[in-house]
């Protein structure tokens, strides 16, 4: 049940209107909200239904004997239990057919014949959204920023709750948990900008998106030695669109409907190909995940605090690990990689004397952006290709060109140049916008919403590809 | 938080824009929720608002909206080229 699809049109409408006609029972309304949530996610696989419950369990639990009044070595054992059990699951889930593999390749090349067998088990969606959120409850407890719930219905709630489970934007626990403590009211929220949130988001997904991936992007990774070079390096920047399209209308969407429904969820983009430098592209980009590492790993694994080589290790380790969170694959790690290496440079770059000379000057800022976009679009290809092999053989396209003619269909150009839009379009617009459509009448607001609906239906094409992030 | 004006401090007039949007965009485009109804009814179950879906179809229909969604959509197809992959 995505987004975009009839089947979630009609569980959100009938949602709401459930939801604020028990607004005054806050206590009745979450039971049902957490039913709603779990009927969420057991429309993809109700067998995956104990996995959330769980990890649900672990986390409330766990949570309890976190509490601030037992001495600390007892406390940090139960949150290292608490942690392992989360990653456990997602180990065991996500990444041991991957390691299995890894041990079997070595074992192989030494002549072994190891008897181990993959697991093959099926991936539960979201399960690495889930992880975090788990994670990130328990260590805000430990750390004294949340009180241990008392309450299993608001832990099972923030876990689940259906706006944020597939793909986010990952709430972090002191942010979600106190909004459930009341009756939630409208007026707290702008209609018009989380209409126009949503509204964006589906033209995003179903326009840019969907033509993108499967006009283009799609057949091109699939076998780029059927493409010119012009195609291949197209493809590459058409993907930095469409993944950003693909993700950020999700979240989008996301935040408007848990905002319609009452709660608030943080921002997870800020026009990232804007970025100057790696370190403001991941300021920008999928920034609740940003701040997840950087709060419950980088930091605690000594941040910068002691010294340059030791600041460069824990960015690796981050970004190699961050890499990683987004699936078992060798593309991903090198991906990671390639990132926290660009973040070592740039974070001793930006405390160099050469950045404290020049670094403000308007060449310094073009080349920092420069730099900075095809840095992270030439690393797309990495985590777009299926495999390194694939990832190989399409750089190899475009360092030797095949000598095939460009295909490249002719809605691509505007709609990367609407993506690009979409870059440098005042943040302060959507605000504006919304403000604009609440202080109109109702039947304005129907006529806004109906045209741009009309509009996105009468452009989406028939066909659609799947949410990048769902899989994640 | 800043002086919301009234339309956006009641929730029930927001839930009425959105269903007032949704129920318009199915008259507009009948198609989706009757092949959706369609699908899902393999029990007979959605019997009814199958029948309804069928109805704002036919609605749609005579009165030249659902046409002008369907030549929209195959002309813009066309301008992209869509028809040809």
């Amino acid at each position: 049940m995505l987004f975009p699809t009839i089947d979630f049109g009609l569980f959100f409408v009938l949602s709401l209107a459930l939801v604020w006609s028990l607004n005054n029972q806050n206590n009745l309304k979450k039971v049902v909200l957490l039913g709603l949530s779990l009927a969420f996610y057991a429309s993809w696989n109700w067998r995956f239904l104990l996995l959330l419950l769980a990890s649900g369990a672990i986390s409330f639990i766990v949570g309890l004997y976190l509490d601030a009044k037992h001495v600390r070595r007892y406390r940090e054992a139960v949150l290292a239990l608490g942690v392992a059990l989360d990653l456990g699951i997602l180990a065991y889930f996500k990444y041991l057919d991957f390691f299995i593999a890894q041990v079997l390749t070595l074992a192989h090349s030494l002549g072994l014949n190891p008897p181990i067998a993959f697991v093959n088990v099926t991936l539960p969606v979201a399960i690495s959204f889930l992880t975090f959120h788990a994670i990130s409850y328990i260590v805000d407890v430990y750390r004294g920023r949340l009180t241990p719930s008392r309450s299993p219905v608001d832990i099972f709630l923030y876990i689940s709750f259906f706006p944020h489970l597939v793909a986010g934007p990952i709430v972090r626990a002191h942010e979600f948990l106190p909004q459930l403590a009341s009756p939630r009211r409208a007026g707290d929220f702008s209609f018009g900008e989380n209409m126009f949130l949503i509204l964006g988001g589906l033209f995003k997904k179903m326009v840019i998106a969907n033509y993108l991936a499967v006009r283009f992007v799609d057949p091109v990774f699939t076998d780029p030695s059927q493409f010119s070079r012009f195609d291949l390096i197209v493809a590459v920047y058409a993907y930095a669109i469409e993944i950003y399209a693909d993700f950020s209308a999700y979240t989008d969407i996301a935040i408007g409907v848990a905002a319609l429904l009452g709660y608030r969820f943080p921002e997870n983009f800020n026009q990232p190909y804007r970025a100057l430098g790696i370190g403001d592209f991941w300021r920008r980009w999928h920034m609740t995940l940003s701040a997840w590492l950087r709060d419950y790993l980088y930091i605690p694994l000594g941040g910068n605090r002691h010294g340059a080589l030791m600041t460069a290790r824990n960015l690796m380790l981050t970004m190699l690990l961050g890499g990683l969170w987004h699936g078992a694959n060798w593309t991903f790690l090198i991906w990671g990689a390639m990132h926290g290496a660009a973040l070592v440079a740039d974070h001793w770059y930006r405390r160099s004397a050469a950045f404290l000379r020049y670094g403000s000057g308007g060449l310094a800022r073009a080349i920092d952006w420069t730099l900075t976009f095809h840095f992270v679009c030439f690393t797309w290809l990495f985590f777009r290709a299926p495999s390194l092999d694939a990832a190989t053989q399409f750089i190899a396209g475009v360092w030797s060109d095949n000598g095939a003619a460009n295909t490249m269909p002719a809605i691509v150009p505007p709609l990367i140049a609407c993506g690009a839009l979409t870059q440098i379009i005042p943040y302060r617009a959507r605000a504006v916008i919304g403000a604009t459509l609440d202080n109109r009448g109702t039947p304005a607001q129907i006529a806004f919403g109906f045209v741009c609906l009309y509009v996105i239906i009468v452009m989406a094409p028939s066909a659609s590809a799947p949410f990048i992030y769902f899989q994640f | 938080m800043p002086d919301r004006p009234a339309s956006s401090t009641n929730a029930w007039r927001g839930i009425f824009t959105i269903y007032a949007i949704l129920a318009l965009a199915v008259f507009a485009f009948p198609g989706g929720m009757v092949d959706w109804l369609d699908e899902h009814n393999d029990s007979g179950w959605l019997a009814a608002p199958l029948a309804l879906a069928r109805g704002i179809d036919a609605a749609s229909s005579a009165v030249g909206v659902k046409g002008i969604g369907v030549a929209l959509r195959k002309r813009f197809a066309d301008i992209v080229g869509e028809g040809d992959s």
